[in-house]
């Protein structure tokens, strides 16, 4: 490692910086109860990441740092986004957070550090990190899920996570410790090297594969991985479940994109069979448990591991078509759906926090009370189903464009009625939102202040800008992909 | 390389064999003539008295998470010791880094009063 390789690691350094910088401001202002100052410092922090990853990304750089972290376009798309994400998250947690904890500089603090986690998890080629990048982010979650102290549920949240978390960790290593005995190496191009010259031992490589995606599936919540998510997202603060389904499911989705591809070339074929399975037990799974939810926070979790299985239809249909490879998909579908669903999670939160209720009966008649408020969250479900000319529409078209395109036809056509299954329930809720009575005339909800407000208008304006102004979205995404992609097939 | 595998699962499944075979010849052919005495607890020390479910205090736990801060230090600085004449001004820097980012965790549990037992 070179002086002069600092500079690719400018958004982690800035995110290390922010974090001690929001913890710093926490201890110096003895008046910081309210975590303002934290936040605004975070706040900074993450936009000047964001920024350092979209200049690092147009200078088109393409580097191995210290042989275990890659600097390349695909690493820093999900840089870019991830730490938007965060930003989001944290602009309109302000205010919602207030009074529910009194160490909120640390609130602040823990998600820079746990966006400072994805950004190495995402760039890690090498095993040993891509373990350690995936357990800084799960301790820093689990932190972040049980943040209320002494409310039942968060703290059932963080403890079904951990529990988990700690297996699927330790059935991943056990995965790595295989390939190491197989390949004798940990770097991801050195183990593919290793796998397709020695005419590959076919059933480490499955056992391998199989163990992986214990891990993998945990973080991006896969079905049958995902038991500990819905609890976990229902219990959890609502904006730290804004985070973990989508920058958090993010950052799983990179890494095992990742080291599929460049270490799991030889097995093309039987992971993406694998995978295609789990997308579709995901999909189904999923929606069909949404539909019977009444509590709209724990719908929206069983709906945010039904998208996990969409995306993952990217990674299944897998291939070397120019428009429709699969992995391009993933990468529109990711970043439509962090705008969406952290503009759902997070009207929700408005919601929440003055009817004090997640019940479908607190959204029955909120047109009249909330019309602002309706208006977003009609268009965040709208973008959940997939409905043009949102961003949740040019996502799904690019994932399953590639199932059809990788003749993967069983999958595009689950994944086509699955589409149709959760409109059923993102409807209901704008059915009742619109149409149903309240039965008692509830308070008039407003947005929430200003961060709330502005981040949830900020969430609509890029649903419809992914949605309507969609290609150099897709240009993004498509250079994002070229080299992972010329580098497995 | 499946060979050598095979081996490690045939010795398994013998280690995995070995005590249930010991214990199950041993309950064939041994007499069996419990009594009072026999059953009691013997060799692990007095019954216990009162629930064993004892509640230990948190504070423990935060000490012992301070000490993982010094803990990791030594682990990290030892070898740097060691090898300090040949490894340059560039880890030496790295390590001043190190050694700030675990002098700031100090202080500030320090300051947030993590130190004081309540």
């Amino acid at each position: 490692m070179n002086i002069s390789d600092t500079l690719f690691l400018a958004p982690e350094l800035i995110l290390l910086l922010t974090g001690f910088a929001a913890l710093g401001v926490d201890l110096a202002l003895r008046r910081n109860t309210d975590g303002r100052a934290s936040a605004i410092v975070a706040l900074v922090g993450l936009l000047l990441a964001f920024v350092a990853a979209l200049n690092l990304a147009a200078s088109g750089v393409n580097a191995v740092i210290a042989s275990t972290m890659a600097v390349d376009a695909f690493a820093l798309f999900f840089k870019a986004v991830t730490t938007i994400g965060v930003a989001l998250v944290i602009l309109a947690s302000m205010n919602y957070m207030k009074g529910r904890s009194k160490y909120l500089g640390e609130f602040y603090a823990l998600l820079v550090f746990a966006t400072l986690a994805i950004s190495i998890t995402v760039s890690a080629t090498n095993l040993i990190l891509v373990y350690l990048g995936i357990e800084f982010l799960s301790i820093t979650s689990y932190i972040l899920a049980g943040f209320i102290r002494g409310d039942k549920l968060s703290e059932e949240a963080a403890t079904k996570y951990f529990l988990y978390g700690a297996t699927a960790g330790a059935v991943m290593l056990y995965g790595i410790s295989l390939l190491y005995g197989a390949t004798g190496a940990t770097d991801l191009a050195a183990v593919g090297r290793a796998l397709s010259a020695s005419g590959a031992n076919f059933y480490l490589g499955i056992a391998a594969i199989i163990f992986l995606v214990v891990g993998f599936g945990f973080k991006a919540t896969w079905v049958p991985f995902h038991h500990w998510a819905p609890d976990t997202y229902d219990g959890a603060p609502t904006p730290v479940t804004a985070y973990l389904s989508t920058a958090s499911k993010a950052a799983g989705f990179a890494v095992a994109a990742r080291v599929l591809i460049i270490a799991m070339p030889e097995f093309a074929t039987d992971w993406t069979n694998y995978l295609a399975a789990l997308a579709i037990l995901t999909m189904s799974v999923a929606n069909f448990v949404a539909l019977k939810q009444r509590s709209v926070k724990r719908m929206l979790a069983y709906s945010s591991v039904a998208h996990a299985g969409y995306i993952l239809i990217g990674l299944a249909a897998i291939g070397s078509d120019p428009t429709f490879n699969g992995l391009n998909g993933l990468l529109i579908y990711i970043i439509a759906y962090i705008f969406t669903n952290v503009g759902a999670f997070l009207t929700v939160m408005a919601v929440e926090r003055q009817a004090h209720s997640n019940d479908i009966e607190a959204y029955a008649g909120l047109v009249r009370r909330a019309p602002a408020l309706t208006l977003l969250m009609t268009i965040f479900l709208l973008s959940l189903a997939g409905i043009p000319p949102t961003a949740g529409f040019i996502g799904k078209f690019f994932v399953l464009g590639a199932a059809v395109q990788q003749d993967m036809l069983v999958l595009a056509a689950v994944g086509a009625v699955n589409v149709v299954i959760a409109a059923a329930y993102y409807l209901n809720v704008v059915r009742y939102m619109f149409f149903v009575d309240e039965e008692d005339e509830g308070p008039q909800i407003s947005l929430g202040g200003a961060g709330l407000g502005s981040a949830l208008v900020i969430c609509a304006i890029m649903v419809f800008v992914i949605g309507i102004f969609a290609q150099p979205f897709i240009t993004w995404a498509g250079q994002s992909v070229n080299l992972v992609i010329a580098a497995g097939f | 390389m499946l060979d050598q595998y095979g081996l490690i699962g045939a010795l398994t499944i013998i280690a995995f064999a070995f005590p249930f075979v010991g214990l199950g010849a041993a309950w064939l052919v041994r007499p069996k003539r419990p009594d009072p005495i026999k059953n009691s607890i013997y060799e692990c020390g007095m019954e216990t008295i009162g629930d064993t479910w004892v509640q230990f205090r948190a504070q423990y736990y935060l000490f012992a998470l301070m000490f993982v801060v010094f803990d990791i230090e030594v682990m990290f600085l030892y070898p740097f010791a060691v090898a300090f004449d040949q490894v340059g001004l560039f880890a030496v820097v790295e390590a001043i880094i190190f050694v700030v980012m675990l002098a700031f965790a100090l202080v500030y549990a320090w300051r947030k009063r993590a130190l004081e037992w309540q």
